[in-house]
């Protein structure tokens, strides 16, 4: 077998009991592997009944053909779960190494059902996995769990929750390599309520490859267009994503203050080369990546990887805060306690606004990056006002009676482009599958940077097919797994025949991107069969009704009623945004509603 | 409805078609699609003059009234549209891909720029040459795989995710070509620098 390694590992934690079993190779072939595959075993193992932080709820971690296989950016892995912050289907990958150590175990997917009866973690060395007493590690932060577990970045990698997932906070993380995170929609809160500490990965076997010669000629390729592309080669390195900054700013799309302006006056000094000039100690890279975007930053107190872009903005000019070095700390606070750094920021700033507006009493005010810290940790332990807070921004606002303050889209929080500067970034918010998220598609290349062409950010009619295009593309990565940045350079036909190289089952481009559109449809399925309609494909009201009064962006909402019917037509869904039944023909998904 | 951006990217690269000479005076298409609509030229429209009226929407697999103006090219674009990502097509005529075309089953630029981005154009033969279902299917079919084929003896289609995309393979593989026919009157030998290349025609 090429590509695949052909087995899934299955896991009980309610009675530590395990079974392995083939991998459906019609499955793999229709749905390849990361996120396809985990949305395939999802649909049949986690139907509408179960409730996310049950032990009904699973986890299914998943490689995919190239994982390991030495193609740039082939460190990637998924996790697949039914979300506690949105009750959507819910995937989210991670770099680093351990998706690379996982797929040498022997695996493409492991399923851990149930909920053990104490804490445990889990050593899978080579095939057979050993259950381990986890009392003594609960409690513990990411850091000392992953060195005390024996991290080992090529030979023995740690993936783990902090106190924030045994805490049940609907934004906790998993992490992975310590400061490597899968971190949207709570999937550490599912691992938490599984009394999962951590799973340990020790591998030896690695993935066979079907035309060497040729896969050999697409790495040297990829290799060549990474090289060329200044984005890849100079401004991910240089400055890592917070490059972004100050070119979204400029633009008018960098929400700022939970979404009340576009713009943000403070956005010099957080921008990229204020982290790189001030606080950059070294640049890391994770496995078989030539890019290198990771940033190990340092202040007085902390020091460690990021922050990222939206890291940086949430706890940034969402908030805001224009201090880097409290950012840098909140972020390294919620790479230990196990937080997503999109949500956490952003609900912080939801509470900003909340008790500004006198909606609850506390000393929240934006701008003060003294808080940032101690908020991360109240929301971790559920402390005061951040027990209501851990449960992310939609539930914090209703909860104190104002919803439309929460800049989230279906219970999740939007990362830090504007929709009323974007406006097919607007579309592909309201239309993913997980949320409120710009790694399901994102429009930053073509209504931005000019990838591979500029259009206008702009234009309404037709933004539906860049958005449709771009949401497939991207669960087709995901599905490979590798890193969306290769995509800033090396285009999808490559991809493609990587893909054809190693598994020897030739995917012409379409082909590999239709898989993107069958993931994506089939996502869509599981959320109809979860209750979700159009009415949940929306963004908050302040975006469609509250344009902002200056800046490059001044007079825009977002169009969003025009462009989701478009997007239903283009899309071969009907007004209510449910397939139809010949595209589910089209993409052999018919049966799984008989 | 047509959205004026959209006509003004119709009317400049169609006017940079004619004025690189890669179209005759009414030779070429262009499209876009938009969800499930086509945005192709009038029939017997001059893609260097294009003026709003000359852009034509009808569906991408129902027909409407468009259809009665659309190009006579309207079933090729729409089978590429249905067999490939493709959101853009450029169709055009450039002359010195077309001679290579008449005695090359595969063009494999031998330029830098070429080769980087575009490594191997295969060429396809159909002698029904406009609007036949025949000519659709096979240029659909070789587009899944690349994004710029050349029909023997007729043009190039090329597919992007937009109309500027589409025309940078176009005017790529013409250069490409240029390049390769200059060489031809230089008669010297050639010195590969670049790494494997012998792996470009199993691109």
């Amino acid at each position: 077998m090429y590509g695949w390694n052909g087995k899934v590992l299955d896991i009980d934690l309610t009675g530590l009991t395990y079974k392995t079993y083939p991998l459906d190779m019609e499955i793999a072939r229709q749905f390849i592997g990361g996120r396809g595959l985990g949305a395939r075993l999802l649909w049949d193992l986690v139907g509408p009944e179960v409730e996310p932080l049950s032990s009904e709820n699973v986890l299914i971690f998943t490689n995919g053909p190239l994982t390991g296989t030495g193609y740039q950016t082939s460190n990637r892995f998924s996790v697949s779960t039914k979300s506690p912050l949105t009750g959507t289907v819910l995937d989210a990958n991670s770099g680093g190494f351990w998706g690379m150590q996982f797929k040498k175990t022997g695996y493409d997917a492991l399923i851990v059902r149930g909920k053990a009866q104490k804490p445990v973690w889990i050593e899978l060395k080579g095939s057979e996995p050993v259950f381990h007493d986890a009392t003594d590690l609960w409690g513990m932060g990411v850091f000392e769990t992953t060195t005390r577990l024996g991290q080992n970045n090529n030979k023995r990698n740690v993936l783990c929750i902090g106190p924030a997932g045994e805490n049940l906070s609907r934004i906790a993380a998993i992490m992975n390599d310590r400061e490597r995170s899968l971190a949207r929609g709570g999937p550490g809160a599912v691992m938490g309520s599984k009394n999962l500490k951590a799973i340990v990965v020790e591998g030896s076997d690695r993935p066979e490859i079907q035309d060497k010669e040729r896969f050999k000629f697409m790495l040297y390729e990829t290799r060549k267009l990474l090289a060329a592309s200044p984005l890849t080669s100079q401004a991910l390195p240089e400055f890592g994503t917070v490059v972004m900054m100050n070119i979204i700013n400029n633009i008018g799309a960098l929400p700022t203050r939970n979404h009340q302006m576009t713009q943000f006056e403070g956005a010099e000094a957080i921008s990229g080369e204020e982290l790189t000039d001030k606080y950059l100690v070294k640049n890391s890279s994770c496995w078989a990546c030539p890019i290198g975007c990771t940033r190990v930053s340092k202040t007085d107190k902390v020091e460690g990887e990021g922050p990222e872009y939206e890291t940086t903005w949430a706890f940034g000019a969402q908030c805001g805060v224009d201090d880097l070095p409290a950012i840098i700390e909140a972020n390294s606070r919620c790479n230990d306690l196990g937080l997503d750094t999109i949500s956490t920021g952003s609900t912080i700033a939801c509470a900003m606004e909340l008790s500004e507006k006198g909606f609850i009493d506390s000393d929240l005010r934006f701008g003060r990056a003294d808080l940032l810290s101690r908020c991360v940790e109240d929301m971790a332990y559920r402390r005061d006002l951040g027990a209501d807070m851990a449960e992310g921004s939609l539930r914090l606002a209703t909860k104190y009676g104002h919803p439309e303050l929460s800049m989230s889209v279906k219970g999740m929080e939007m990362p830090a482009y504007d929709p009323r500067g974007m406006q097919g970034q607007g579309l592909l918010y309201a239309t993913s599958n997980r949320g409120g998220c710009h790694m399901r598609g994102n429009m930053l290349g073509l209504e931005v940077l000019g990838l591979p062409k500029l259009i206008d950010r702009f234009q309404v009619q037709g933004k539906s097919s860049f958005v449709v295009l771009h949401q497939n593309t991207s669960a087709a990565i995901d599905s490979l797994v590798i890193c969306k940045f290769t995509n800033m350079g090396v285009a999808e036909e490559y991809f493609a025949r990587a893909l054809s190289a190693v598994t020897g089952i030739p995917y012409a481009t379409g082909e590999l991107i239709k898989v993107g559109e069958r993931v994506y449809n089939l996502e869509r399925l599981y959320n109809n069969r979860e209750g979700f309609t159009r009415d949940d494909d929306s963004l908050p009201p302040r975006l469609l009704n509250e344009a902002p009064t200056e800046g490059p962006s001044k007079g825009w909402v977002s169009h969003l009623e025009p462009m989701l019917a478009e997007y239903y037509r283009t899309r071969g869904w009907d007004e209510k945004g449910v397939p139809k039944a010949h595209k589910l023909e089209e993409l052999g998904l018919a049966g799984l509603l008989e | 409805m047509i959205d004026n951006r959209i006509y003004e990217m119709f009317r400049e690269i169609g006017r940079d078609l004619f004025e690189s000479n890669m179209i005759s005076s009414h030779g070429g298409n262009l499209s876009i699609r938009l969800g499930d609509r086509v945005i192709i030229k009038r029939r017997g429209a001059m893609l260097g003059l294009l003026k709003p009226h000359d852009l034509i929407e009808t569906g991408l697999e129902k027909n409407d009234s468009g259809v009665v103006l659309a190009s006579t090219e309207l079933l090729v674009h729409r089978t590429i549209y249905m067999n490939t990502p493709a959101l853009a097509v450029c169709h055009c005529h450039p002359r010195t891909a077309i001679a290579f075309s008449l005695s090359r089953d595969e063009l494999v630029p031998i330029d830098n720029e070429a080769s980087y981005l575009l490594k191997k154009v295969p060429v396809v033969t159909e002698e029904f040459a406009s609007g036949t279902p025949q000519m659709a299917n096979k240029v659909a079919n070789a587009l899944k795989n690349y994004k710029i084929i050349m029909l023997r003896g007729h043009g190039s289609f090329a597919t992007g995710q937009t109309l500027d995309e589409a025309f940078h393979w176009s005017s790529t593989l013409e250069e490409s070509c240029q390049i390769e026919l200059a060489t031809k009157i230089i008669n010297e030998p050639f010195i590969e620098y670049r790494g494997m290349s012998a792996s470009y025609s199993k691109f």
